[in-house]
């Protein structure tokens, strides 16, 4: 009891040595971050919490192993300890070093197996956000909110906003409602790659000839990043995602624009975006792979 | 083992002499463990799918047979069962880069009684000017929900032939097994996706064959048309009340 | 002891060769396991010059000079070939496998030479063709694990990913081939009086080892052939559009992946149990608990693959078996690691820099061992997956633990396999420059994981910046030191003082340091008679 209650408080502590040093609203990463970005969903915050029990044990462990190492070290030295013991059992011994590992590891798996199953599925989702990975950009659809598309490309260094995150910025944004449970669908048109924003605790697999369900509810407004994070081929590192969250009645006002705007757009012929300023370079890695289509603009 | 065999393993290996017995036994079984691991792995494509078709891995749905038919009778004709729960399937359609068709389903998404047998349809469109065969490749999400997923005929069950320009209406008939509210993980499933993938086949033969037919076809009825003509001509000759009738 | 053993001296033809027949034609365990060593040598400069690459690539954002991209996912992909099936499996079971099975269980030599030979070469060719498939089209530029569709024929369009696959095949019949002939020696050519229980733990290592090979590599093998038709003859094992299914590369794959890291790390278990039981002077504590902890690593290894694939789209009840199996892996592990520590508690020890090596081992595999249990849950795993945090794991337990093991059994054994002794002084100086160094390099890339950097690109946001800096610099120092370590290589195998018999005094207590130092041509030609070693129970 004592110990569950000394692991709450540390945990409690570090939670808020972590929310204290995360920063402002989720803006992507920041320089010499040593920690999560800051979650915006109901899940990040779950997976940031029991990651934080999970800290604490491994800690504890690596902590307990250096101690008696240290003590070893000190102690059973040559100089100090000329004549080494010839014990090579200890049965008691063997059993706690059996037993208490089990015991951690159930304390473990059991807000493990409760996070997986919260994380599963969403209950009721108002809305579908359908998620197409290519080489190298990604295709979201909105078949719920007049059924539009559009792609969605890197934005090139120099053509950068000011104050704009290299690598990270898209031409066209992923635009969601706040306080909104949105189912996922993701799939491929080519190659595996992976639908990743950190911010979110969404992470998920996108497979050519499958679809894969995941779900998000943002409950903060603001601008979040993600990369791909399966690797896809040559300009696997320049297919970022970004998304903006916004109030319901803006999100409704953007759908209504964004229906008229991308009505009409077809998809293929697809084409992909030129990767920042290494266009030509890129340009020639492609040549040699005539397999992977890349650079049409 | 004794030391007699260990001297004789031992001498005979540096000496290159026939290997013991009890080595070669060992060896010999070492090698049928390989080929055991080599059986399982040569096996492992028609385990692997029967594995995913039993239990609904990644989203592969059933296929409804007769016996599964009959048996669904009993649930649809409890009406109070019947009435109790409804899904919504919604449908989602993709298009390989590679395949240069549209393909789209006809309704977003049905509100579906469980047990009931459901009729819905997608649209694929040849945008090409060539005649191209496609294959689609299926799966439900939520996956726990797949096995309860019956599809009873599908276009994805046989590859599907496009002539340039033509569109297609897809049928794909289904229902929801009953069983899955008895599911403590599935009972509480809104909404089942239904999506598919279409993709250009590798066998392309299909395509040929269909643009041969056609251009037969074509002639056939050119043949045919040719034929009615010259036995119009010739009523016509006959009965000039008829000769408007053609010309029109 | 019976005197007929000596009448197999009288062979001939197989008395030391000299030239380069001796080493060619070689069928002596330790002439091969010499040249294990070697392979395993000059592939580790091969894949540190290729790591030393990326990472000077990821010095700063932006490009530095590695400007086309396939180059740079090519490196990736070699390095991570290169260094599993090339340094670390040839060192530690080729090299040290050869070199101490047959000296710990007291043989003259394999159960059979000539297919050691055989197995030697094999691996050889492969390192050939996996350097000639870096060249060939851009390379291959799928990450070790060769994911279809972007490692099939429409992605790959060149020789590379093929090239590649014959590599990774004959890899596989060598090391198949090393595994039936360790088994087979280990189980019928003990010397007398040498249970399996009193053998000591390397050989048991090597014994586990060799049967995580024979059931992995098949698998492997297995599925590189169906990726092979894929690509060649127009099958459709893991292509959607003919019927296939991506997922079920993964799950071959990972079926052999996972075994092949046990596959790497229990030989590192062995040498670091002989190396801790040496310097504290004092016995193996828990013996046949460490044995069997190995065994019970082994087995459970195969039960765990799916756990590098969370995120490709399992239902929920699949994945929290992972989680629950791959969770119990830490249990066995667990009792190796206290089984070390009281092994050391009460010793007398000596700091030699094996030793240091091994209290290195000790303490970087629990701190990437305790990572490993946090990527075990799938929960959080969703926000690891696939970044720099995998990466420091995975480096954490192979990169610094495996090849600290490797460093640690080639001090520990030099004198024996040369007759010269290393400069203790000049060992303990390169023990912590490299442990300064790892932990430099990899420990930042906990927190660039945990920001959400993902692994294998080449450049990243400007905000990673600040650690990768310092992770390149840690890569600078462990660079420094593994060059340190081919100077003193060189130098005790040049001009290193003449090693006796048993250097390590009364605690190193195996068979291989009653024979003289260099270990003879040929050895055990006499049976030992073991049957007054003490049991182990």
């Amino acid at each position: 009891m004592n110990r569950c209650r000394w692991m709450l408080t540390s945990l409690l502590f570090i939670s808020a040595w972590l929310a204290a040093s995360a920063g402002a609203l989720a803006a992507g990463p920041k320089p010499w971050q040593m920690n999560f970005q800051e979650a915006a969903t109901p899940v990040m915050e779950d997976i940031i919490s029991f990651h934080n029990l999970l800290l604490v044990i491994e800690i504890l462990i690596v902590l307990f192993v250096l101690g008696l190492m240290l003590v070893i070290i000190i102690k059973f030295n040559s100089k100090a300890n000329p004549v080494p013991s010839k014990t090579t059992h200890n049965t008691l011994l063997e059993v706690v070093w059996t037993v208490v590992p089990i015991a951690i590891l159930m304390v473990i798996a059991v807000p493990s197996m409760k996070l997986l199953f919260f994380m599963d599925k969403a209950k009721n989702p108002e809305m579908t956000l359908k998620i197409t990975g290519h080489q190298w950009f990604w295709t979201y659809q909105y078949p719920d909110n007049g059924d539009f598309e559009f792609d969605s490309n890197i934005v090139d260094e120099e053509d950068l906003p000011k104050g704009g995150k290299r690598l990270l910025e898209v031409d066209e944004r992923v635009v969601l409602p706040v306080n909104t449970e949105i189912r996922l669908l993701m799939t491929s048109d080519d190659v595996i790659h992976n639908w990743a924003v950190p911010s979110f605790g969404v992470k998920m697999d996108t497979v050519p000839g499958r679809t894969n369900e995941s779900w998000i509810k943002v409950t903060k407004t603001g601008t979040f990043y993600g990369q791909c994070s399966e690797l896809c081929g040559v300009n696997h590192g320049f297919m970022p995602i970004r998304v903006d969250v916004v109030t319901k009645a803006e999100f409704a006002k953007w759908a209504a624009a964004a229906k008229v705007k991308y009505a009409g757009i077809q998809t293929p012929p697809k084409t992909a975006a030129s990767a920042t300023a290494k266009a030509i370079k890129v340009a020639q890695a492609a040549a040699r792979m005539p397999g992977a289509h890349v650079l049409k603009r | 083992m004794s030391n007699e065999a260990a001297h004789r393993t031992a001498r005979a290996s540096r000496q290159g002499k026939s290997t013991p017995r009890r080595t070669k036994l060992t060896a010999y079984a070492l090698v049928g463990l390989i080929g055991g691991m080599g059986a399982l792995v040569a096996t492992a494509q028609p385990m692997y799918r029967a594995f995913c078709q039993v239990t609904g891995f990644g989203g592969t749905t059933q296929v409804a047979d007769e016996a599964k038919l009959a048996a669904l009778i009993i649930p649809v004709e409890d009406e109070a069962a019947k009435a109790a729960r409804y899904v919504t399937v919604r449908f989602d359609a993709n298009t390989n880069a590679k395949l240069p068709w549209h393909f789209r389903p006809v309704q977003r998404e049905l509100r579906v009684r469980i047990g009931e047998q459901v009729l819905a349809h997608f649209e694929a469109t040849n945008i090409s000017d060539k005649t191209i065969v496609g294959t689609a490749t299926f799966n439900v999400t939520p996956y726990k929900t797949a096995t309860y997923f019956n599809k009873i005929d599908c276009f994805c069950f046989t590859e599907q032939v496009l002539h340039p320009g033509q569109t297609a209406q897809m049928p794909v008939i289904f229902y929801v097994d009953p069983e899955m509210l008895k599911d403590i993980n599935t009972k509480n499933e809104t909404a089942i996706t239904l999506s598919y993938t279409f993709f250009a086949d590798t066998d392309q033969s299909a395509a040929k064959k269909a643009d041969w037919d056609q251009s037969a076809a074509k002639e056939a009825d050119r043949d045919q048309g040719e034929a009615r003509q010259a036995e119009a001509e010739r009523r016509a000759e006959n009965s000039p009340a008829n000769r408007a009738e053609i010309n029109g | 002891m019976s005197d007929t053993a000596h009448a197999g001296t009288d062979g001939g033809h197989d008395h030391s060769p000299t030239g380069w027949r001796r080493w060619a034609y070689s069928t002596n365990h330790k002439d091969i396991g010499t040249l294990y060593l070697a392979i395993a040598v000059i592939a580790a400069v091969v894949g540190g010059a290729m790591s030393a690459m990326i990472r000077l690539e990821l010095t700063q954002p932006g490009i530095q000079f590695i400007e086309d991209f396939q180059f740079y996912n090519m490196l990736v992909t070699a390095h991570g070939f290169v260094m599993v099936f090339f340094v670390v499996m040839p060192a530690l079971i080729g090299g040290f496998g050869n070199w101490f099975v047959p000296l710990m269980i007291g043989t003259p030599d394999m159960a059979f030479p000539r297919m050691n030979n055989v197995s030697f070469w094999l691996l050889a060719a492969a390192l050939v063709l996996l350097v000639a498939s870096t060249f060939i089209a851009g390379g291959v530029g799928t990450g070790w694990t060769v994911y279809p569709p972007l490692s099939n024929a429409d992605f790959h369009p060149g020789m590379a990913v093929d090239f590649g696959i014959l590599s990774l095949h004959l890899a596989g019949a060598s090391s198949i081939l090393g595994a039936i002939n360790l088994i087979t020696t280990i189980l019928n050519m003990r010397a007398p009086g040498m249970t399996l229980h009193r053998m000591p733990l390397f050989v048991w290592a090597m014994l586990i080892t060799a049967f995580l090979l024979l059931m992995a590599i098949p698998v492997l093998a297995g599925a590189l052939t169906m990726l092979l038709t894929d690509r060649n003859f127009g099958t459709a094992f893991f292509s959607p559009e003919g019927g296939g299914d991506p997922i079920f590369w993964q799950h071959l794959f990972w079926f052999f992946g996972h075994p092949e890291v046990y596959i790497m790390v229990i030989p590192a278990f062995g040498v670091i149990s002989h190396i801790i039981s040496t310097f504290s002077k004092k016995p193996i504590f828990g013996y046949l608990g460490m044995a069997y902890a190995m065994s019970a690593i082994g087995f459970v290894g195969f039960i765990v693959w799916a756990h590098h694939m969370y995120t490709v789209g399992f239902n929920v009840e699949t994945r929290s078996y992972f989680v629950i199996a791959t969770m119990v892996i830490a249990v066995p592990t667990g009792v190796k690691i206290f089984s070390w520590l009281a092994t050391m508690w009460g010793g007398s020890i000596d700091f030699k820099t094996p030793m240091l090596y091994a209290m290195g081992f000790i303490f970087l595999f629990v701190a990437g061992g305790v990572t490993g249990i946090t990527l075990a849950n799938a929960g959080v795993d969703q926000a690891f997956h696939d970044t720099y945090f995998v990466v420091a794991h995975f480096h954490y337990v192979l990169s610094v633990a495996t090849v600290f093991a490797i460093y640690g059994g080639i001090y520990y054994w030099l004198g024996k396999m040369s007759g010269r002794q290393y400069s203790e002084v000049q060992g303990r100086w390169q023990f912590w420059i490299t442990f300064i160094g790892v932990n430099v390099l990899f420990f930042p890339q906990h927190f660039l994981g945990m920001a959400g950097m993902p692994r294998r690109i080449p450049d990243y946001p400007d905000a990673y910046a600040g650690w990768n800096m310092v992770s390149s610099i840690g890569g600078l120092i462990t660079m420094l030191g593994a060059f340190m370590f081919l100077w003193i290589l060189y130098r005790t195998l040049t001009a290193g003082a003449p090693a006796e018999d048993n250097p390590w005094g009364e605690g190193a207590t195996t068979l291989e340091w009653t024979v003289p130092s260099p270990a003879p041509f040929h050895t055990h030609e006499v049976l030992p008679d073991t049957s007054d070693l003490q049991a182990a129970e």
